[in-house]
């Protein structure tokens, strides 16, 4: 029996026909072609499918499809719209927090995550929160000091 | 394919897994996982009962004798909610990452029934009873019965974990230890509980419990009682000859029987010197 | 207009990466395009009696073996390995078959009904059982390469020494973990097939499938996608998974995905070698290592692959920065019935640093010597003689590098202080290490192998295209490219283009492989680009060529293993402070702090980013990145188990460079993305010695390890 389930997606409302338990990741892949959400471990262990729910960040690839009816997602892709963005995205060039990128969508989810909460993390804070979210590429501390950037830069915007 | 069902109400749910046979999916970080095995999607009539949208499992509530916390209480709301003892927020902390704390829950955690789950132990230290509802009624039951082995548990096919009832009681000393394989996102290799009470120098109480040392939690109410006799005179070698008979790990990919075994004991003393 | 290349600027790829439009392999989808999913072996080393496939539904089909065309042996360096196994296996994991349709979970509904009947074998699992083995597994002696390196004369040394010293080091399985797992598309069409995906080595790619299918050169063709790190272990393996994707596209018809999963990726692709290290020195009455016996042992795996470069490289390593007149050193990479051991960052330098940097510091224990004095004492410099006894002709900074460590983490203050702390129960410890990369490949392989050549393509709009098969996977390739032809040139950046490689349009500039990306290629780009200066004028569009020259005055015989190893050395410091817990024996990391001689830095903050990025790779690898084989399958074999560090693992990392610049490196530039993986091991390991007072030899140094040895001495 395949689902009808109803969402907010990025602003918009949408529906998608699938299984109840279809991750809430291939959805946003398969059906609705958003592939900013990436699937590094299929496991909830590293973080690179992050995307927020009624402003909570989740690993998508454990979130099942169900679970997401009647919910606010917004992944990479809608965030790319808005200010908060065009801070977090110049905080991580300037800070040279992006090496092989495949972490970094999952990381912006992260940090935005964070900020939302709490505006003026200490470092010990931006590392908690981006705990999940694993990186091979930089060790972490450039990726750091871009959250701290973009603290400091959209001051008031969180 | 697999059937869903999503009731808003706990009534609903439990009249629904009266007639059918349903996998109780809370937060989904340890059924996603195994989805495979749990779903096989194509080919299952499987059916899944969503708890997420039953608001009335998420308080947190207490009163003099109890406080008692709903079993879809995420761990992010366990460690951030005050009333919650503080041994048991600092359990929940060390466990996953910020977003899988975000949805995983309380009541998964338990249900899961893994001897690495770490709200476990604290949970047998404070002599935490399970509420377990079904249509015809509830019953409570100890966490340390309800929990049989690795995955196994004492709860029948119409009955849904609703409430974790948690005796008040102030510990002046409480200590909780977890040691994982990393800073963050690791499975426990080992944990510790140690929760005591003193009054006027004298030991009137004392809960030890370990984690991920056996097939279930770790937790001797004689010993703990002994303890409480000897009262001043405790040797610790003494007791840790006493725990060292119960405390049996195993070797596997996250450490070694040896390791677990003697910083459990090693952890134990160390509480003990404390008291 | 003298504009200073160490200042850093935009990275172009960054953009695109942040808001999710890259397109990596997994996110690139062709029309009518398949799946394939690998069914592979579950035991060890067997023979296959059978295999029974089921019958399949439509539009879906196994390609095997009788796919392929004969002798199913795909060339890395040697020809030992099948494409899918022939009739033997060799490890759990290696790949038999492929299942491809449309539908993922069709497609392991069909691998799961796959029955394979095998006639077992005795697994070789240890080097002990590879070196003794009557069966072997590769050639007649088990090795896949056993080679001597001799310097000077090790015998008349043995007379006079005054001091003897022996050791024995190990060091464990690393799996590179790059964030995007394996992944390959291949599309047969009109004859001809087109491979994207996530690589290194564009024409490793295209060379392996040449000779697989006994191809024309214009029939294969091999397109990088958006690769998310690769570290080595995109360097050799993609060549396997390209010839079964391509295998399957031929049968099919139709275009063919493969994507590992990431616990696939784990159990069965390459990983780091696992070594051991026996070194014995002989010192002179002033402690001067005047000789050294060195018997390194790697474990290979399977088949070949790298191993017998890796080899080379860890026995030109094994003598670290010390001038050590006379040395013998032998070494063998040992065949195994476990997943291939592969490229990875350093390339067998880890291993060989980690062992003699341990070496040297309990020398200078056992005969009371404070151990930085000790090495100083030794210190190869400017005119000493290499392992291989070619010429250190550049100046060696490493003394002032020194100090300047010393000085930025109060390394003797610390010392002193933590021996008194550690009396009050807090058991604190700093350790430094001192170590080389050899820039590029060993040997004459750029001169007598790779024959690089570059192209540089001038536009009617005054744009520049940079033809080079080398490709950006995180570590700033195009930045660097590119500034290093707009500086060149005098032009602005955004004028020059850097389009991931196609090898219908690239030439062979070599593989992204050896730290060799900047110091080799860039310098050809160089080169190129003032030829080009001088040609600006001339209108139309307009091609110049740069192919790789053999410095001059340098030697090599890799026969005898006699000359120039590297034609350019780049230096570290590296010194880790740590604190470990008196109860668990969990080490927390404290502070980082490292100095760097890369010639020059062409962008600092790219830099930077290796420079954190590698030293928390070897971080890992010492610490809490753990994977030991039980009966031939790897214990921690899923992204549960198998754990790299995360953010709060790790410190802030405090990290500046002091350079030298090398003649016939791209304004000075020398090699850096596997230099800053090779000090952070052996300083780890140290400074949790220092901590704990015991002698570390292995690692990774698990708190469990730590324990045995605290409670039985061993
Ligand atoms: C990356 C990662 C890291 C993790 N780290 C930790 C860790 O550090 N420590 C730790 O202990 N665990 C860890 N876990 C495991 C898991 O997150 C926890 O066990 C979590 O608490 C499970 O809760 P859940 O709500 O997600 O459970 P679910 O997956 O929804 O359910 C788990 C089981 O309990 C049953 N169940 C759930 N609720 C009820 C109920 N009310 N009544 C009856 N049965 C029920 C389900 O049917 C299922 O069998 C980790 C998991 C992941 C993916
Ligand atoms: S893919 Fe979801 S956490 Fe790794
Ligand atoms: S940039 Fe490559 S994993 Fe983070």
């Amino acid at each position: 029996m395949e689902n009808k389930i109803k969402f907010i997606l990025n602003g918009e409302e949408v529906e998608v026909l699938c299984s109840p338990v279809k991750r809430l990741l291939d959805v946003l892949r398969d059906d609705f072609n958003l592939s900013g959400a990436k699937e590094g471990c299929g496991k909830g262990e590293c973080g690179a499918c992050s995307v927020l729910i009624d402003g909570k960040l989740i690993n998508s690839c454990l979130y099942p499809a169900q679970m997401a009816e009647g919910k606010e997602v917004l992944t990479i892709e809608g965030l790319k719209k808005s200010r908060i963005f065009e801070i977090l995205s110049e905080s991580f060039i300037d800070a040279g927090a992006v090496q092989c990128g495949f972490c970094t969508p999952g990381m912006i989810m992260a940090s935005y995550a964070l900020l939302r909460k709490n505006p003026n993390p200490t470092e010990e804070d931006i590392r908690e929160g981006l705990s999940g979210n694993l990186c091979r590429c930089t060790g972490y501390n450039m990726i750091i000091e871009a959250v701290k950037m973009a603290a400091k830069r959209g001051e008031g915007l969180w | 394919m697999v059937k869903s069902y999503k009731p808003k109400r706990l009534e609903e749910a439990l009249q629904i897994i009266k007639n059918e046979d349903c996998i109780l999916f809370a937060g989904g970080t340890d059924l996603m996982v195994n989805r495979k095995i749990y779903f096989d999607d194509k080919n299952s009539d499987k059916k899944v009962l969503f708890l997420s949208s039953i608001e009335e499992l998420k308080d947190i509530s207490s009163d003099s004798n109890y406080i008692e916390i709903g079993s879809m209480t995420t761990l992010c709301s366990v460690e951030k909610n005050n009333l919650i003892p503080e041994a048991l927020r600092e359990a929940a902390k060390s466990m996953a990452s910020p977003s899988i704390r975000n949805i995983a829950t309380i009541g998964g955690n338990i249900c899961n029934a893994s001897p690495a789950g770490d709200t476990l132990p604290y949970l047998y230290a404070a002599q935490a009873t399970l509420v377990l509802e079904s249509i015809e009624g509830s019953r409570e039951v100890y966490i340390g019965d309800f929990i049989k082995g690795p995955r196994k548990k004492d709860i029948k096919k119409h009955e849904i974990l609703t409430k974790i009832k948690i005796p008040l009681k102030e510990y002046d000393i409480w200590e909780f230890r977890k040691v994982g394989t990393r800073k963050s996102t690791a499975l426990s290799k080992l944990s510790f509980t140690g929760l005591a009470k003193k009054k006027d120098g004298i030991l009137e109480d004392i809960r030890l419990s370990f984690g991920a040392v056996g097939p279930t939690v770790v937790r001797c109410r004689d010993y703990e009682n002994k303890i409480i006799e000897i009262g001043k005179d405790i040797k610790i070698p003494e007791i840790i000859d006493m725990y060292s008979s119960i405390i049996t790990p195993i070797d596997d990919q996250r450490s070694t029987a040896y390791y677990r075994k003697e910083v459990a004991l090693s952890l134990l003393s160390n509480f003990l010197l404390k008291l | 207009m003298g504009r200073d290349i160490a200042l850093s600027i935009r990275r172009d790829d960054a953009i695109a990466k942040i808001s999710g439009e890259a397109k990596y392999t997994c996110d690139v989808k062709f029309e009518n395009m398949l799946y394939g999913k690998t069914l592979r072996s579950k035991i060890a080393r067997g023979k296959i009696k059978s295999i029974k496939y089921p019958s399949l539904p439509e539009g879906y089909y196994i390609v095997d073996k009788d796919d392929v065309p004969k002798p199913n042996k795909l060339k890395i360096l040697k020809s030992d390995m099948s494409v899918f196994a022939q009739d033997v296996v060799n490890y759990v994991g290696e790949p038999i078959a492929l299942v491809v349709g449309e539908d993922k979970e069709i497609i392991d509904n069909i691998l799961s009904k796959i029955e394979v009947e095998y006639e077992n074998i005795q697994p070789i699992l240890t080097l002990e059982e590879g070196l003794n083995t009557k069966e072997p597994i590769y050639g007649d002696n088990n090795l896949f390469a056993d080679y001597v390196v001799e310097k000077g004369d090790i015998n008349e040394v043995k007379n006079r020494a005054s001091y003897v010293y022996e050791g024995e080091y190990e060091t464990g399985y690393q799996e590179q973990f790059y964030l995007e797992t394996q992944g390959i598309i291949a599309d047969f069409k009109d004859g001809k097939i087109t491979i994207y995906g996530s690589m290194q080595c564009p024409y490793y790619i295209k060379n392996a499938l040449l000779d697989f299918f006994k191809a024309d050169s214009d029939k294969i063709r091999v397109v990088q996608l958006t690769t998310g790190g690769g570290f080595g272990g995109k360097e050799d393996y993609p060549s396997l998974i390209a010839a079964q994707a391509a295998a399957a596209s031929i049968k099919c018809k139709r275009p063919v995905k493969i994507v590992y999963d990431r616990d696939e990726d784990i159990e069965f692709t390459t990983k780091r070698h696992p070594s051991k290290i026996k070194l014995k020195s002989y010192l002179d009455d002033n402690f001067k290592v005047i000789g050294m016996e060195a018997d390194i042992i790697l474990d290979g795996g399977a088949y070949a692959s790298l191993s017998e470069v890796v080899l080379q490289r860890a026995m030109f390593a094994i003598s670290g920065v010390y001038n050590i007149e006379n040395l013998y050193v032998k070494g063998r990479a040992v065949a195994t019935n476990k997943a291939i051991s592969g490229a990875f960052r350093g390339f067998g330098a880890p291993q060989a640093f980690f062992a003699i940097e341990i070496h040297m510091e309990h020398i200078a224990k056992k005969f009371n010597l404070n151990p930085l004095d000790f090495k100083i004492n030794n210190l190869i410099k400017r005119g000493d003689k290499s392992s291989t006894g070619g010429t250190f002709r550049d100046e060696i900074k490493l003394k002032e590098m020194i100090k300047r460590a010393e000085i930025m983490s109060s390394y003797n203050e610390k010392k002193s202080r933590f021996k008194e702390e550690r009396k009050e129960g807090k058991l604190k410890g700093i350790g430094m290490s001192l170590f080389f990369h050899g820039g590029g490949f060993t040997g004459s392989g750029e001169r007598d192998h790779i024959k690089a050549k570059v192209k540089l393509l001038k536009k009617i709009d005054e744009t520049v295209e940079i033809l080079i098969s080398n490709v950006e996977m995180g570590q700033g390739a195009m930045t660097t490219s590119r500034k290093i032809v707009a500086y060149t040139l005098n032009i602005p950046i955004e004028k020059v283009i850097f389009e991931n490689p196609d090898t219908d349009r690239v030439p062979d500039s070599g593989p992204t492989v050896a730290s060799r990306t900047t110091v080799v290629v860039g310098e050809l780009l160089r080169e190129a680009a003032e030829e080009l200066k001088n040609r600006w004028n001339e209108n139309e569009t307009l091609i110049v060529e740069a192919d790789y020259k053999y410095p001059e005055g340098y030697e090599w015989d890799g026969d005898k293993f006699k000359g120039d190893a590297y034609t350019s050395y780049s230096f570290g410091v590296n010194v880790v402070e740590v604190e470990v817990d008196s109860i668990t024996y969990e080490s927390t990391i404290k502070n980082v702090y490292a100095v760097y001689d890369i010639g020059q830095a062409i962008d600092e903050r790219i830099v930077k980013g290796q420079i954190d990025g590698g030293i928390v790779q070897g971080l890992g690898y010492a610490g809490i990145e753990v994977m030991e084989n039980k009966e031939g399958r790897f214990l921690q074999r899923t992204s549960s188990d198998y754990i790299i560090p995360t953010s709060k693992d790790v410190p802030y990392i405090y990290s500046e460079l002091l350079c030298e610049p090398f003649k016939y490196g791209p304004y000075g530039a020398k090699a850096l993305g596997e230099l800053t993986f090779v000090g952070s091991p052996p300083a780890y390991a140290l400074s949790v010695e220092d901590a704990l007072g015991l002698e570390i030899s292995n690692i990774p140094v698990r708190p469990e390890n730590i324990l045995e040895v605290l409670r039985h001495g061993k």
